[in-house]
């Protein structure tokens, strides 16, 4: 009984420092050495030097700037559409309803790299819009679509999703009794709105605000597929300043934009802080969605709508249409004439099309097995325990989230381009397994997350039951705890295995010849003007959306995402 | 860690074999000239694994790859590039059996990178777009408004856009590598004439659609590009002469297949090889016995355009300096 008790105990202080060790080294090593990077240069201070350096490049400066009006352009752009969807499907009533939430629920499932070749599938130099466009303006250039204008376009209805998810939650959270009142009282829809329903869903509104402010700021693969050759935006330009041996330069911009990320998640966490104040009804009288009376205003109003998801549906449509379609209609058709398989099976069955899948789907799985091994040990102890151990484990994993993709990839090849101790002398830049450990790190927040609201939800009574007929720590975990976890776990790991598939920052910076992932084959073709190359493209579009939409609906199923926990991303 | 390094040993244990079987090759040669040389070697013995991508593409990953060297040979980077990988210490020595006869611009006296084709650097237009007498007679023409959007200028990237680059900057370059102002301006002017391109694909759609009727190539690309969009090329022979590159071949210090390594050297750069290979793609070798049994057409071209001399050494040495201040201030 001693004997098992302590072998226990040393395999779990070996999987602590194993722990430790993972996170010291691919979490804050990298970071460390970038800020080193980016303010010394063999132990003196050269901060001066680099600002310099940068304040002369034109396109530095055009990329902050670009950078800047697209964020604030895209934050109103996509709170005005998000805002818009809100109203259309928890407040008026709308014939097809259920349709439009499928429609509006398509960013969930067409995101990164995927959603923005769709975008230039459609509206781009051979895009089926254009095409069109053309036939009634002579005129129009092809690439008209490239651009700023382009990628403000594109992310104004990919970024909605925060909208969709977290705003109609909170819509659902206003106790209708409350708007009754207000109208009994002679209250004006517009001062209701105003005073009654807005207040309710103000916290949720400014963080979904933030939300897309992050998520713009940044944007990488919007710009890099449809920004075209004048509109850069600061990840692209982090990229090129690694490229031309300038990693210096690289890191300062690299922590510039994660200082700006880390403000904009302090404001978060204070409005969130703030947001539970404000109570509402525990149990809300649901809204009753209220007709329009004008019918010219009702026909606006439903036109608007339906436009709004004829715009969202006709990407995904296109490219599920043309992904079966012989590639020679790419390009050259509005519709596709005929059908047929022969490019999934040019992908699926296994040659050089097959291999960036492969690819992907290897480090995705890789990625989550580590990412899961981390927080299924870290977790229940971080629940158990409050000391200073737990509390810097809480920061570790939280840590990926502050910083931006782009930041954690300069930090990696800073810190292993060159023979580390850490890992045995050896150098990983390079190598297969740089990237699923990036790719893992990326992941831990949300695993956390997840997790975290799952053991908090086990009844500790189960555990006593097993302890007080003399089950043993790791027993009870793998007979008690894990089956009631595995759910969460099993939909955590589906969820970081669909990001990854198209995950683009981290690929950009540290895809090699061995690892070549799904998210640079698909913009590689994308700048290829071969038909087939295209096909191929799609093909990998379809089979993206058709995994992403598995761990949605699993999701929902699990209805997960719908507790206070996971409300906030 | 080493639970780490299991199961990534596992994941990755059939990828591995598979790799170490055949010789990983990095080249920035055209998809159809790999395939020629594959299929060939394979003929002949040689199991080899090619790696296409950009000349300036390749050497950033040669050398971030520096510690854990991915490539057993590289083959067809240019005199530049070539040079630096070389000053890092990253190939070895391996004086190949062709290196006899070798001009000695084309050998090393280190025995270690050796040239085996040479390529000018050209200025190529479309004759039904543009009339003899109207072309450019150089370079520095390019800025002139007749040629404003008219030619094609690839991305950084590539090794023959770094050398169209650091051949008109060596002539506003003092000896330290410091270009004048009129020299940048002129960099600004060249870019803001040019029409940009970052893919080959991107490059053959502007020259076929008659976008532009200007190439800015290497020797044989020029006549491939042309090839593909249908159009004769005719070359311009400017007066300050034409860069001419030679492309290298050298073993990696850090392969585990040296032997291999060093047979398929001896292989590639063989007289017959070359010169077959000179058929097939109209190419200048640089061997002069492979020169010699090369197609009349071929030893025709070699007249075309004089050479321009450059110090590559000044080059490699501020190539990097210069390629930033265009990246991140004039493009």
């Amino acid at each position: 009984m001693r004997g098992t008790f302590r072998l226990e105990q040393m395999a779990f202080l070996t999987a602590l420092g194993l722990l430790a060790w993972f996170l010291v080294t691919f979490l804050i090593m990298p970071l460390i050495t970038t800020f080193y990077t980016a303010f010394f240069d063999s132990g003196s201070l050269r901060i001066g030097e680099i600002t310099e350096d940068l304040s002369r490049s034109r396109r530095v400066k055009q990329a902050l700037l670009n950078t800047a009006w697209m964020t604030i352009a895209t934050t109103f752009t996509v709170g005005l559409v998000g805002i818009f969807q809100v109203a259309a499907l928890e407040y008026f009533h709308v014939r097809g309803r259920s349709f439009l939430k499928v429609a509006f629920a398509v960013p969930l499932v067409f995101g990164s790299v995927v959603a923005a070749t769709g975008y230039k599938f459609t509206y781009g130099p051979s895009g089926i819009v254009t095409q069109i466009l053309q036939g009634i303006v002579p005129d129009l250039p092809s690439d008209w679509f490239i651009g700023g204008h382009g990628v403000l376009y594109s992310q104004t209805f990919l970024l909605t999703s925060f909208y969709y998810l977290f705003l109609r939650a909170a819509m659902r959270r206003v106790d209708y009794s409350t708007v009754e009142a207000a109208r009994s009282m002679g209250a004006s829809e517009i001062h209701i709105l105003r005073r009654v329903v807005l207040p309710v869903i103000m916290p949720t509104l400014f963080a979904v605000m933030l939300l897309t402010i992050y998520t713009s700021t940044v944007s990488f693969a919007v710009p890099e597929i449809i920004g075209g050759r004048d509109f850069t935006m600061i990840s692209q330009i982090i990229l090129v300043l690694n490229a031309l041996n300038r990693p210096d330069m690289a890191a300062f911009l690299a922590l510039f934009l994660g200082f700006f990320i880390l403000s904009i998640i302090v404001l978060m966490q204070w409005i969130e802080a703030r947001g539970s104040y404000i109570g509402g009804a525990k149990t809300p009288v649901p809204i009753e969605l209220k007709r329009i009376k004008n019918p010219a205003a009702n026909v606006a109003f439903h036109g608007v709508t339906y436009l709004l998801a004829f715009i969202y549906v006709l990407p995904v449509a296109l490219v599920v249409a043309f992904s079966f379609a012989p590639a020679a209609s790419i390009g050259t058709e509005v519709f596709p004439s005929s059908f047929t398989l022969s490019n999934y099976i040019r992908v699926l069955s296994g040659g050089a099309a097959f291999e960036p899948f492969f690819n992907s789907m290897r480090m995705g799985l890789l990625a989550v097995l580590l990412g899961l091994s981390a927080t299924l040990f870290a977790v229940p102890i971080m629940v158990k325990h409050k000391n200073w151990m737990t509390r810097a484990l809480d920061i570790g994993f939280f840590l990926p989230w502050v910083v931006p993709s782009v930041l954690l990839a300069i930090g990696l090849i800073l810190t292993f381009d060159t023979p580390n101790l850490m890992v045995g002398r050896a150098v990983l830049l390079g190598s297969f397994i740089i990237l699923p450990i990036g790719y893992a790190i990326n992941a831990l927040p949300l695993m956390v997350r997840f997790l975290r609201a799952a053991f908090m939800g086990i009844d500790p009574s189960y555990d006593e039951a097993a302890r007080s007929m003399g089950a043993g720590g790791l027993y009870r975990f793998r007979r008690v705890t894990m089956p009631l976890v595995a759910p969460t776990a099993l939909l955590a790991g589906g969820y970081t295995f669909n990001e990854m598939l198209t995950e683009y920052p981290l690929s950009a910076f540290l895809y090699n010849v061995n690892n070549r992932p799904l998210s640079i084959a698909i913009l590689d073709s994308d700048k290829s003007t071969d038909p087939e190359q295209a096909a191929i493209t799609l093909v990998y579009a379809v089979l993206v959306m058709a995994f992403s939409l598995v761990v949605v609906l699993s999701a929902e199923r699990l209805s997960l995402g719908k507790g206070p926990k996971t409300n906030n991303v | 860690m080493t639970k780490v390094f299991s199961l990534a040993a596992a994941l990755l244990g059939t990828v591995s074999m598979a790799q170490a079987e055949a010789l990983t090759i990095y080249s920035p040669q055209g998809e159809d000239n790999v395939a020629w040389i594959e299929a060939q070697a394979e003929a002949a013995g040689h199991d080899v694994d090619f790696l296409r991508a950009g000349g300036g593409e390749l050497f950033s990953r040669l050398e971030a790859e520096k510690n854990n060297p991915q490539a057993d040979v590289v083959l067809g980077l240019n005199d530049i590039a070539m040079a630096r990988l070389k000053a890092q210490g990253m190939f070895q020595a391996h004086v190949p059996t062709w290196a006899d006869g070798l001009p000695a611009s084309y050998s090393d006296a280190d025995g270690v990178v050796h040239k085996f084709w040479q390529t000018p650097i050209v200025i190529a237009y479309n004759p039904d777009r543009i009339a003899a007498d109207a072309a450019p007679s150089g370079w520095l023409d390019l800025t002139k408004d007749a040629y404003a959007q008219n030619y094609v200028l690839g991305p950084t990237k590539w090794g023959t856009t770094q050398v169209i680059l650091a051949g008109i900057l060596v002539q506003f370059a003092d000896e330290n590598g410091t270009v004048s102002d009129d020299g940048w301006d002129f960099m600004a002017d060249l870019y803001g004439n040019s029409v940009l391109v970052s893919s080959g694909d991107e490059k053959i759609a502007a020259l076929s659609s008659g976008e532009a009727a200007i190439d800015l190539n290497w020797f044989g690309g020029a006549f491939r590009e042309a090839g593909k969009s249908g159009y004769d090329p005719v070359l311009v022979n400017p007066e300050n002469g034409t860069p001419i590159v030679a492309e290298g071949i050298a073993v990696m210090a850090g392969t585990d297949q040296a032997d291999a390594a060093k047979a398929f050297v001896d292989w590639f750069g063989s007289v017959e090889v070359m010169a077959a290979y000179a058929t097939e793609f109209g190419q200048m070798p640089s061997h002069p016995d492979a020169i010699a049994a090369a197609p009349a057409e071929v030893q025709a071209k070699a007249q075309l355009v004089s050479a321009q001399a450059i110090d590559w050494d000044l080059v490699a040495a501020n190539l990097d300096g210069w390629l930033q201040k265009i990246e991140l201030e004039i493009k």
